[in-house]
């Protein structure tokens, strides 16, 4: 059995995490940005997790099935659909013949909770780590 | 078997270590995922396992039975890891793990003890 494949899974997780918590960012750095380079207003973006099984090169050269663990990865960062919010601001640049400029439709306070949520998950894989790292320590305890 | 170094019980003890392994792992893999929308807790039975993987099989066709854990409360995303049940596993696990190497040392140690004459 293999103690490393584990940590290659975390570390898929803490990887995964991450950027999701950078998209999150980039979301609330962007909030009130109005222009961007393909036109409009910034759109949100959001990750897509996807679970993956993952290729390890001993089983598979064993000519083994792959065993049951499953890492993730981001597949796909879309953009959030939603409709940009309008604000009557006539003398903005950005302003259209209306008067109205388009504000990217993000919530900080959702941004927030998104970004909360990836560092919580980011912990939890850190202590999944350290797990690991205790078991291999002690197995190679086994030979002192 | 009569060979010196392969005692019944440093069999038995292989056989756990492995199966815990297999089980951290799992729970590794469903942390991982604990945002992964869709994704279905896995796990292994560990006392059947055992039992399978000491039922005389060829150590290297041995493969654990990972099935998905039924009666978790699902999310809206389709995901149903518990957090509080995956620590607990993951520290029970991590015990057992840790007594399973204690046993181990300690058996070497015995056969040591006969090699060197009770000295």
């Amino acid at each position: 059995m293999n103690l490393f494949g584990m940590l290659e899974v975390s570390g898929s997780a803490l990887l995964a995490e991450r950027q999701r918590a950078e998209v999150v960012t980039s979301n609330m750095a962007n909030l009130e940005t109005t222009h961007t380079a393909e036109g409009g207003p910034y759109r949100r973006q959001l990750v897509v997790f996807r679970a993956q099984r993952l290729p390890q090169f001993p089983m598979l050269l064993a000519g083994l099935q792959p065993r049951a663990t499953r890492a993730v990865r981001v597949s796909q960062v879309i953009a959030d659909p939603a409709p940009a919010i309008e604000r009557y601001q006539p003398g903005h640049p950005d302003a259209d013949a209306r008067g109205y400029v388009a504000f990217p439709a993000i919530n900080p306070v959702e941004e927030m909770t998104d970004l909360l949520g990836a560092v919580r998950a980011y912990e939890l894989n850190a202590s999944a780590v350290q797990a690991s790292k205790a078991m291999i320590q002690q197995s190679l305890d086994i030979l002192r | 078997m009569s060979d010196l170094m392969s005692t019944p019980a440093l069999g038995r003890l292989e056989r756990f270590l492995d199966v815990s392994v297999v089980r951290h792992s799992l729970i590794s893999s469903n942390l991982a995922n604990i945002d992964t929308p869709g994704y279905r807790t896995r796990d292994v039975n560990f006392l059947s396992e055992l039992r399978r993987a000491g039922s005389g099989l060829e150590y290297a066709s041995y493969q654990p039975a990972a099935r998905p854990v039924q009666g978790l409360l699902e999310r809206p995303d389709g995901n149903n890891v518990s957090l509080e049940r995956e620590s607990l596993v993951l520290a029970r696990t991590q015990l057992a793990f840790n007594t399973g190497v204690q046993l181990l040392r300690a058996e070497f140690r015995r056969l040591s003890l006969a090699i060197n004459e009770g000295k």
